[in-house]
């Protein structure tokens, strides 16, 4: 997957940059609306991450210019300017998904693989780590073969550990994948914790390894390889 | 009062206390001008009676009630006219009347007449009842006249001042516009108006600067904070032992804490610049079953009992945005001050949205709860904020919003109706 970050700040696009390295994504950087013209008419790209506050213009011009192409990437809209107006507009004007800044590393490469699905494989994806399979146009999760009698919140949990395995994931960027703002101000994450365990014991149960592990307190990693 | 009312006041008074003033001074001149007139009129009649004896009338003949005839040695001087007031028997009213009498001497043909002529002098209580009455005329006149004319002419003077009023009732800050008033010709009203003109202007210029302020500092917190948060997170990949764990765990949540402390900042602005205007009318019950259906393994898993009791079709006039901030504010704060193993219990009709949970009893006046970063414990990730959000809430949309604590038993109440 190939994709064109525009974004003004270097070092937020740095973080990005190098999380997406990490799990093999080639992510580009334009820092202005012209840099990053200039980059969409000579290469293509799967994904344009697009940030609307750009020092030399509204990222909601780009975007049009963008959609009036010929097979245009999705677009993904990262902005600080977190109204309302902002989402739908953006949305009404054809971007794939609006992801208000600040956002957790781990869930933009959650929303990115959910678009990639969803416009590349049509949704008919399957994703795979180990003896855990999980269907997308069916919603299930397997073990071996074996079903897995999720909730939808584990579903979503499991799909987001595995998009995000081998990285610790904080616990704050767990809650707010699977709730929202709905734990913005929660003391604790025991709930995190709860669901977790009901994770690790149905998949320990259908016959899988515990892949999940506690990070100090800070959060969980799903190992690809536990040892 | 209102000011038309104060000046038709001022101007009767003016008007009474001028009438009173000037009734006495005609008064004054009524009496001696009918005393002078008098007089000449009496003058006359002794020349007339004069003249009749002149052509040989007997005098004792021409003798009557009015009229008195002496006669005087020829040797005295003859005597000019001379009037004085004096008291004489009147017959048609059969008593002692004052009366004018003038009286002159004459010589004719050898003899010296003193003629004198009485007549009788209008009483002073007459002259006072004609005055009254006629001041009593000229003041209801008057009465009439600004009751009619005054007022309609001052309302149509005062009306630029009144448009002025007007326009400055309907200012809001909202719509982003000055005002604008046309020239009435009236200079003081120009003025003013001028000086409004550039009060406004200067008024929304600095709401906009506040409020771009409050969006740049959202904004630029915003950015460096994601920054953190972003090194944090890879750093947290990094090899690391449990003592930077720890600390990077910590520098992560207070690096959270304040992008929230931004955000709802940044939201009560918004609510209190009242940016989420045109509300429309929205079904409340079905928000808050999708937010609590969104909510209830997050309840479930904290250990808590959901109760509802939600009735069908609950509208409500309120940003649909707004609606769905103030309904997670309502309910993660029950889920945050709760107790273990407690409950929550979630009632929705007409009239009332209620919140309630079970929690520790409160040492704190619950009102004080609804100030920001007022919080009953010190929970360090509490921010202390989303009872104000809801608070602001309420304010904005004109809704009552009442927290309180009996017990153990906390509710958060939003009247509707």
């Amino acid at each position: 997957m190939k994709i064109l970050l525009v974004e003004d700040n270097e070092e937020l696009a740095d973080n990005v940059v190098r999380y997406l390295d990490q799990v093999g994504i080639l992510c580009e950087t334009a820092i202005t609306h012209y840099e990053a013209e200039d980059k969409l008419l000579s290469y293509t790209y799967d994904c344009v991450l697009l940030d609307l506050m750009l020092p030399d213009g509204d990222g909601l011009d780009l975007l049009n210019w963008i959609k009036s192409k010929a097979n245009s990437p999705n677009v993904l809209i990262i902005s600080a300017k977190n109204s309302l107006d902002d989402k739908i507009k953006g949305l009404d004007q054809g971007a794939d998904d609006y992801l208000a800044k600040p956002f957790h590393l781990s869930e933009l490469l959650a929303r990115l693989k959910a678009i990639y699905r969803r416009s590349k494989l049509e949704g008919s994806d399957e994703l795979k780590l180990g003896e855990i399979s999980v269907q997308f146009n069916t919603f299930q999760a397997f073990v071996n073969g074996n079903l897995l009698d999720l909730t939808k919140k584990e579903y979503d949990l499991l799909i987001f550990l595995i998009t995000n395995k081998n990285r610790v994931l904080g616990k704050q960027a767990i809650a707010q994948h699977l709730w929202g703002d709905y734990t913005d101000d929660l003391a604790n994450f025991d709930f995190v914790y709860q669901h977790m365990k009901n994770l690790r014991k149905k998949i320990c149960e259908a016959g899988g390894r515990d892949y999940l592990k506690t990070v100090y307190g800070i959060g969980y990693k799903f190992e690809e390889n536990p040892s | 009062m209102k000011l038309i009312n104060i000046i038709t006041l001022v101007y009767l008074s003016l008007t009474l206390a001028g009438l009173l003033i000037g009734g006495f001074f005609i008064y004054l001149k009524i009496d001696s001008e009918i005393e002078f007139e008098m007089g000449r009129e009496l003058d006359r009649q002794v020349d007339s009676v004069a003249d009749q004896i002149r052509r040989g009338s007997p005098y004792q003949g021409l003798v009557d009630d009015r009229l008195e005839i002496e006669l005087l040695p020829l040797n005295k001087a003859e005597e000019p006219l001379y009037l004085r007031d004096t008291l004489a028997f009147h017959d048609p009213n059969d008593k002692q009347v004052k009366q004018l009498k003038a009286s002159k001497s004459f010589k004719i043909d050898g003899q010296h007449y003193r003629i004198s002529y009485f007549n009788l002098l209008l009483e002073k209580d007459d002259i006072t009842e004609t005055v009254v009455f006629t001041m009593v005329v000229v003041f209801l006149l008057q009465l009439a006249f600004i009751g009619f004319f005054l007022r309609r002419i001052s309302n149509r003077v005062f009306r630029p001042f009144k448009n002025s009023l007007n326009q400055i009732q309907k200012f809001n800050f909202g719509s982003n516009e000055p005002f604008e008033f046309s020239e009435s010709n009236i200079m003081e009203f120009d003025q003013l108006n001028e000086f409004l003109m550039r009060m406004s202007t200067k008024l929304l210029k600095d709401y906009r600067q506040i409020k771009e302020f409050s969006e740049n500092i959202s904004h630029e917190i915003q950015t460096p904070t994601s920054v953190v948060r972003g090194k944090l997170e890879h750093l947290m990949n990094e090899d690391i032992s449990e003592k930077q764990a720890e600390l990077i765990h910590s520098a992560y949540q207070n690096n959270e804490r304040i992008q929230r402390i931004v955000r709802s900042l940044s939201l009560l602005a918004k609510l209190e610049n009242n940016e989420f205007e045109t509300p429309i009318s929205i079904n409340l019950t079905d928000l808050l079953k999708k937010n609590l259906d969104m909510t209830k393994e997050l309840i479930h898993v904290s250990g808590l009992d959901l109760e509802q009791d939600i009735q069908e079709e609950v509208y409500s006039v309120i940003h649909p945005f707004i609606a769905e901030v103030m309904i997670q504010n309502l309910i993660s704060n029950a889920v945050k001050h709760n107790v273990e193993e407690g409950w929550i219990r979630v009632q929705l009709n007409s009239s009332f949205l209620l919140v309630e949970n079970s929690g520790v009893p409160l040492k704190k006046n619950p009102e004080e709860l609804l100030q920001r970063f007022k919080k009953e414990s010190n929970k360090t990730e509490s921010i202390g904020l989303g009872l104000a959000i809801v608070n602001q809430i309420c304010k904005t949309y004109q809704l009552s919003f009442t927290y309180t604590s009996e017990g153990a038993i906390h509710s958060a109440r939003i009247s509707l109706s």
